[in-house]
């Protein structure tokens, strides 16, 4: 059997001295989109910025294994280049930074951490026309500063075309159907499935059952207080649109 | 009301007031036996309290033997020198551009001690008239070699109505504790659009003043950007006076501070005439345990109705220990004006820098990017390919620690 692209054991995070991952396990094999669902606050974004690494979180117990290895004690500029890539909930603005310039420098800050050369400027610029035409990201966009005074829809257009640029092996996509009409839903989901290769595996955070009609995934995992408490077909994606998820509260305690 | 007792004097006045006596400016020297160098209780003064900053005054400097060659390279640029206070003859000058020396100072007097000292003791003047659409950046490439000497140069600049150029004076030369005093007084005629870039990049053990006097006629346009970014004490003082209806001026200015550097930029913007506008945009940065001061002062006449003025100082601290300090003054005569000021300080941003680690930038390059980004407003706006790459160039110089 191959490696699992990510295997999550028994991982325990807290933050502020607050316990908020509590013993999640999950492994994606290659190839593979799971979808975690689960309301509001029960630690969906925690599970994802641990994954990245922000500092901000103290990992108590636990590991995550990329493609076998083990990320906990590396930088989230380490782990990006070995594959991993957040499509945040909430991207970030920022101001005075070009867009192409910060495209330009992560792409070649992961091919230097990976041995590769860096991206010729017509090659960088070939490549950024490519992933920006299947999402709707023209021209104009890409003149603006990072992310500033894009609608909500174009933040999420523009966190799907880094991940086209970046090719991870392993995305996971925060909320990314929050905040987009259906028109920018599916422009979104077009992108997201474009990159299902077969090899490519993706982790899909989401609340609402509607994303999964439009990327649909291979396993369902209901996230309740802070761990995994049922996974099963997409199907249980449905129950979950019908029933709500008051039956899994208490569940964890 | 004026203190009248005595001050006692410390070996920097005893020197000061020697030399302005030898040049024969005895007011100069005067003031300067009564009130001593300005300390904190002097408004403008405050936060860089020269008679504990400022120790001794060098001798006058001597004619220059050598020269280290310009500190900043614009390629394309016209560069004329003054050396030691000695303007040197230049390459043939470009089309519209005017070289001449006159003598002596060039500021307007005030109850400053900087600039009556200027006006004392400043002797060779170098007379710009800059005339037509200007393509070449003039640069006037300042230094102070040899021993520490006290140096006061003097520039004036005519720029003619419907006329456009860019102007670059840089600051530097040998590391010695140096005393320049560098005055510039810029005149923009109708419609003139001008761009004003003043960067010191004097070696640590200098102090730098420089006295910048601007007059904006009607429809003239000024930018300036004065980056501190070399001497152990800096501080320059920016006085644009706006003077016909139309005219605007963005007064940017950048402290770059490190360790044991003290760097001021202080501002007094008068809207003398209705409808005029100006935009002051300040910006610090710090580390170490080190200090920058930013005062801006927006004086608006009587009758400048409709005056539109916003003074801005934004400040990041890349370490604890450093101090940002911000004035804003309004002074307002007339009513119907929309004039205000704000200030903001911070750190690096926790969120935006997560989002470049990410994406796989390491930590030193991302936090480049966002320094950057934070200044961009400053520099962007410079339009000169050239001269813009430089000065990006010394602010990456700057990050690296140079
Ligand atoms: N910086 C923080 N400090 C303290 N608690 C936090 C912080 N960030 C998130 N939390 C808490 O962690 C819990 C999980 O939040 P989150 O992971 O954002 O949930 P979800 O993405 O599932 O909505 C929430 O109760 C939230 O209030
Ligand atoms: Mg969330």
């Amino acid at each position: 059997m191959t490696t699992p692209v990510l295997e999550i054991r028994n991982l325990h995070a807290r933050i502020e001295e607050r316990e908020i991952l509590k013993g999640v396990n999950l492994v994606i094999p290659q190839g593979e989109v799971h979808a975690i669902m689960g309301r509001n606050g029960s630690g969906k974004s925690t599970l994802s910025y641990v994954l990245a690494g922000k500092e901000d979180y103290e990992v108590t117990e636990g590991e995550i294994l990329l493609n076998g290895e083990n990320i906990l004690e590396m930088e989230p500029h380490e782990r990006a280049a070995a594959g991993l890539f957040l499509a945040f909930q909430y991207p970030i603005e920022i101001p005075g930074v070009a867009t192409m310039t910060f495209l330009k420098a992560a792409i070649n800050a992961q091919r230097k951490a990976r041995g590769e050369g860096e991206l010729t400027t017509p090659e960088f610029m070939r490549a950024v026309k490519e992933a920006g035409a299947q999402l709707n990201v023209d021209s104009d966009m890409l003149k603006r500063p990072l992310n500033v005074g894009f609608s909500g829809g174009e933040k999420k257009r523009a966190e799907i075309m880094q991940m086209a640029l970046l090719k991870p092996s392993l995305a996971v996509l925060d909320e990314t159907d929050s905040g987009l009409d259906i028109d920018a839903l599916q422009v979104v989901s077009k992108g997201v499935n474009a990159l299902r290769d077969g090899k490519r595996s993706m982790l899909v955070i989401t609340h609402y059952q509607r994303l999964l009609n439009h990327i649909v995934p291979d396993v369902v995992h209901v996230f309740s207080d802070g761990r995994i408490v049922e996974s099963g077909d997409k199907d249980l994606a449905l129950q979950l649109e019908a029933k709500g998820y008051a039956d899994y509260d208490g569940q964890a305690a | 009301m004026r203190q009248t007792f005595p001050v006692r004097l410390g070996a920097a006045e005893e020197s000061l007031i020697a030399q302005l006596k030898a040049a024969g400016a005895d007011q100069a020297a005067e003031r300067v036996t009564v009130a001593g160098l300005p300390t904190r209780r002097v408004e403008a003064y405050h936060y860089t309290d020269l008679k504990t900053l400022l120790r001794a005054i060098p001798p006058l400097a001597q004619a220059a033997n050598e020269a280290s060659g310009t500190a900043l390279r614009v390629p394309g640029a016209y560069a004329l020198s003054i050396v030691n206070g000695a303007v040197l003859n230049a390459a043939t000058a470009p089309e519209g551009v005017k070289v001449g020396k006159t003598h002596g100072g060039v500021l307007t007097n005030r109850d400053d001690v900087i600039v009556s000292v200027s006006n004392a003791l400043a002797t060779e003047t170098l007379s710009l008239d800059l005339k037509g659409a200007i393509e070449q950046v003039v640069q006037i490439d300042h230094r102070i070699e040899g021993e520490a000497g006290h140096v006061a140069d003097a520039t004036k600049i005519f720029v003619a109505d419907d006329s456009s150029v860019v102007v670059l004076e840089t600051f530097s030369g040998s590391d010695a504790a140096h005393v320049g005093n560098h005055a510039t007084y810029l005149a923009l005629g109708k419609n003139a659009v001008v761009t004003h870039v003043t960067i010191d990049l004097s070696g640590r053990a200098t102090s730098h003043f420089a006295t910048n006097e601007y007059h904006l006629a009607d429809g003239a346009q000024l930018r300036t950007l004065v980056i501190h970014a070399g001497a152990g004490l800096a501080r320059t003082h920016l006085f644009p006076k706006m003077e016909g209806e139309g005219a605007h001026a963005d007064v940017t200015g950048l402290n770059l501070v490190s360790d044991g550097q003290h760097s001021d930029i202080t501002m007094e913007t008068q809207h003398a005439v209705p409808y005029t506008s100006s935009q002051p945009l300040f910006k610090s940065i710090t580390r170490g345990r080190s200090k920058s001061v930013v005062q801006g002062k927006l004086i608006v006449a009587r009758d400048a109705q409709k005056t539109d003025a916003k003074f801005m100082h934004q400040g990041l601290m890349l370490s604890d220990e450093a101090e940002i300090l911000s004035k804003p003054e309004l002074e307002i005569y007339a009513d119907d004006v929309v004039c205000g000021h704000g200030s903001t300080c911070g750190k690096l941003d926790e969120d935006s820098l997560f989002y470049l680690l990410s994406r796989g930038i390491p930590k030193a390059e991302a936090e480049t990017i966002l320094v950057r980004g934070f200044i961009a407003e400053l520099i962007d706006p410079i339009e000169d390919e050239a001269l813009n790459e430089a000065l990006q160039g010394i602010v990456d110089g700057w990050l690296l620690g140079n």
